[in-house]
């Protein structure tokens, strides 16, 4: 990637791939949200509704390939600008004794982790949404996953708020 | 085809059981990595060495990440658990619960809180 480099700065690039990482996220959050709200509180019926109707009236079949593609390259590109995290992010935060902000950074990488490795089964049971066996499982796997996404998402957006952007 | 059969079927399918006892040790293995210390390799980004297991930080050279490490060592255990379990007999595959997938989780989620005791001060 040294190559980009003749071109951009360090920091653009650096700032480039946060701003890709953090679009993922925006994409995935919505996207499970709907799938989420789907599941949780399905539409009675297909007749014309308000705002909240139409939020939850999303297939969510279509919805889980694009949710499987979004975590996993969001997490490549959060496993890749981990590494600068760790050096300029990290130990400044330390300095300034801001401990429960890192603890709850630190908590996030665990909790998408153990998502990315829940995607197989939650791929595959949306993959069989027309399996009735599969209903509480799937429904229950999208609110976990959807529940990680938001917290994810906010744990995020203040440890930029602390040092990110500009910093 | 009847009915019966067709919503039961992928519930045993091999690929299905091996997704299912994945993401489940994934899971327990990543928290077992995580406090007892097992990645399979240490990177120090400072200096982009990488060493084999865990490594700790060295002398003027930055810190030391373990976290690639605990996901190599959990993802290896967890496929090879869930080529195990997929090779199971139907009979028995079909007795692993599918809320499994999100009871563990959910119940590591105090453990994993509990990991990071360090970092809860006030």
């Amino acid at each position: 990637m040294d190559f980009v480099l003749d071109y951009i700065s360090v920091n653009t690039f650096w700032t480039i791939l946060s701003i890709t990482h953090a679009l993922l996220a925006v994409a995935l959050l919505g996207a499970l949200t709907h799938q989420a709200a789907a599941v949780l509180a399905p539409p009675r019926a297909r007749a014309a509704g308000g705002f909240v109707t139409h939020f939850r009236s999303v297939s969510g079949p279509k919805y889980a390939a694009a949710v499987c593609v979004l975590w996993v390259i969001a997490f490549i590109f959060g496993g890749w600008i981990y590494t600068k995290y760790r050096i300029y992010v990290r130990i400044p935060i330390e300095q300034e004794g801001f401990w429960k902000t890192l603890g709850s950074f630190e908590l996030k990488e665990h909790l998408t982790t153990i998502g990315l490795g829940l995607l197989p089964f939650y791929w595959h049971l949306w993959k069989n949404a027309r399996n009735a066996a599969y209903d509480s499982a799937r429904k229950w796997l999208t609110i976990v996953l959807a529940a990680i996404c938001w917290y994810a998402f906010l744990t995020g957006h203040v440890v930029n708020n602390v040092r990110g952007f500009g910093s | 085809m009847s009915a019966a059969t067709e919503t039961a079927a992928p519930a045993s399918s091999r690929f299905g059981t091996f997704a299912l006892v994945f993401g489940i040790c994934f899971a327990i293995l990543y928290v077992v990595c995580d406090m007892a210390a097992l990645p399979m390799f240490t990177y120090h980004p400072g200096t982009d060495r990488i060493d084999p297991g865990f490594a700790p930080a060295r002398r003027d050279e930055g810190p030391a990440m373990y976290w690639y490490g605990w996901i190599a060592t959990s993802a290896l255990g967890a496929s090879i658990l869930g080529v195990l379990a997929a090779l199971l007999p139907d009979k028995i595959r079909r007795k692993i619960p599918l809320a499994l997938a999100w009871v563990v989780p959910v119940a590591l989620l105090p453990v994993l809180i509990y990991s990071l005791k360090f970092y809860w001060r006030w």
